[in-house]
């Protein structure tokens, strides 16, 4: 698998693929970096897009070209920021369009509504560090050490940042009828 | 270890049970090709800057001139560079010694000549005109 760095020279030089290859790995977690910032789908997912494109426009900027996750994640914060500021009082519909393409059942639609309305107002209670790092790692799967690098922060501060987002998000889902027994905690 | 770090240790893995919740902000779960199709729209309005990058990455004549030029320029200047060492040593060796005019009027001619005229001329009958008349 070729490396960021390998990645990031040849997008350097117009190379589709390589470029392509680096959306593919970094999208989803621009996505949630975006949304622990934004709190909105909609500006979640213009704030990640926007950033590959600035991304692009600067790549010459990217001096490690083997540390660009990081580098990204660095624009996604601000663009998402950003986007904040220009569309506070904009109104957005916060359910993923591709989630309303489904026809769930109405039970369902009410769980999720219920779990998503709990969560995200747990979540957004959370300062804007222990957001993005729970959900880069609960939600990404990334290791504390990615995190750690990709972030810029010292490995027991991620680990700290993440212990305190999960306690106040059990909690929260506690209160969910129905949601997993969260007294018993299952740590794979 | 400060006092958190053992309840911290305790949680290094991932929580699956708090992963499945969080997926409620997963775009994709409701809709599999959600993350194909952000590809496809990155990709899409990234063309024009990676077409861009492709030109200026493509080599133009004056590109292949000038990566000539910088080979070719050093080298023929070294090369000059010693040719003109070369030259100078050698005509160092081969100065023309100083040579004074009288020796210049004297330095072809063979140091017999002038004995050879008086042989010559020992062997000519010599007839005074007096012997004549």
């Amino acid at each position: 698998m070729l490396t960021d760095g390998d990645l990031v020279r040849r997008a350097r030089r117009g190379d589709e693929h390589a470029f392509g290859a680096l959306v593919e790995r970094y999208q989803r977690p621009a996505y949630a970096v975006a949304l622990s910032v934004t709190g909105r789908h909609e500006d979640a997912e213009d704030a990640a897009q926007e950033a590959f494109l600035v991304a692009l426009d600067r790549l010459e900027e990217c001096r490690s070209p083997d540390r660009f996750g990081g580098w990204l994640m660095t624009i996604v914060r601000n663009r998402s920021k950003n986007l904040v500021r220009r569309e506070a009082l904009r109104e957005t519909d916060e359910v993923p369009p591709g989630a309303r393409s489904r026809i769930p059942t109405p039970d369902r639609v009410a769980e999720t509504s219920e779990l998503r309305g709990l969560l995200k107002e747990a979540l957004m209670s959370l300062p804007e560090m222990q957001r993005q790092i729970v959900l880069l790692h609960d939600l990404e799967g990334w290791k504390h050490r990615e995190i750690a690098d990709r972030l810029d922060l010292p490995c027991g501060t991620v680990r700290s940042h993440l212990h305190f987002a999960r306690r106040v998000l059990r909690t929260a889902l506690q209160q969910v009828p129905g949601a997993p027994d969260f007294s018993m905690r299952a740590v794979r | 270890m400060n006092r958190y770090d053992d309840e911290i240790t305790d949680e290094l893995g991932r929580d699956m049970e708090l992963a499945e919740a969080l997926c409620v902000f997963d775009p994709a779960q409701g809709d599999p090709n959600y993350w194909l199709r952000f590809r496809s729209w990155v990709l899409g309005a990234a063309a024009k800057e990676l077409s861009r990058r492709r030109l200026m990455a493509q080599p133009t004549v004056g590109d292949v001139v000038l990566s000539w030029a910088r080979a070719v320029v050093p080298t023929a200047l070294v090369t000059a560079l010693l040719a003109g060492v070369l030259l100078i040593r050698e005509s160092a060796l081969n100065a023309p010694i100083p040579v004074g005019v009288e020796e210049l009027l004297v330095s072809e001619i063979e140091g017999e000549t002038i004995p050879m005229m008086l042989e010559a001329e020992e062997a000519l009958v010599v007839t005074f005109a007096s012997e004549i008349f």
